[in-house]
């Protein structure tokens, strides 16, 4: 079965290609629990895990993790919500 | 703080007398935390204040509603008496606020400690208190979260 692709202009296609996108980035504290980041990074972005736990580690030993790549409204929605948690994460131009 | 029964949305966790009591005299502390301002960049730009105003708005609303749904956590029907304690039942968005609740106590006495980057032992019996209400948030954290952490088990 063939999925229908959404007709997407050709100037649409453009602006997205051309709209800024953010790396959401979650830094390292010395407070939050890993079981807490890991269990909370499974819940925002749906992750298993193993990949909750890889960007926890990482975070914890680099001092930071980029979660994501998205474009600005999205990345906002993240970095909303993982303060929400009371994590430390940050949204930062990706070019 | 042990779980007894886990179901998709419904986790029962045995406490003897003395833990539910602490439980929920953390809970009652909330909230805990500072309302510091809102950083959501490290970049500025000419929609980064705009982009912070939403971002602080989101958490005061969000820090309201917490407080509302704190006062729900303690009320006489979650916590049935038994024979070894009370059984405390959450459904999972429950147990999800208990966690952003108990965080919010563990973070707040971070602060309170000056935001240090390792844990002296503390010098002040002020500092004692707070270092002892940590523990206690992070002990509860742990012990929401232990089944997650051992899945097989």
């Amino acid at each position: 079965m063939t999925i229908p692709r959404p007709d997407i202009g050709e100037d649409a296609k453009a602006a997205d290609a051309l709209a800024p996108t953010f790396y959401v980035i979650c830094w390292n504290d010395p407070v939050n629990l890993m079981t807490y980041v890991t269990h909370v990074f499974m819940k925002l972005f749906g992750w298993e895990r193993e990949q909750a736990q890889q960007h926890m580690l990482e975070v914890h030993e680099k001092g930071k993790s980029v979660l994501a790549r998205e474009g600005a409204e999205k990345a906002e929605f993240y970095v909303h919500e993982l303060q929400k948690y009371k994590l430390h994460a940050t949204m930062e131009p990706a070019e | 703080m042990k779980l007894l029964r886990q179901s998709p949305n419904r986790w029962q966790y045995q406490l003897p007398a003395n833990e539910a009591a602490i439980l929920r005299g953390l809970v009652k502390k909330f909230p805990f935390t500072p309302v510091g301002p809102a950083r959501i960049s490290r970049h500025r730009d000419a929609r980064t204040a705009e982009r912070e105003e939403l971002l602080a708005e989101a958490l005061a609303a969000q820090r309201e509603e917490l407080k509302r749904l704190a006062a729900d956590l303690l009320v006489e029907a979650r916590w049935k008496e038994s024979s070894r304690g009370h059984l405390l039942t959450l459904s999972g968005e429950s147990r999800e606020i208990l966690l952003q609740i108990l965080n919010d106590i563990r973070l707040g006495c971070w602060h309170a400690l000056g935001e240090p980057e390792s844990l002296a032992p503390p010098l002040t019996k002020k500092d004692l208190v707070f270092r002892h209400l940590m523990d206690l948030a992070g002990y509860f954290e742990s012990n929401l979260l232990e089944p997650e952490d051992h899945p097989d088990q």
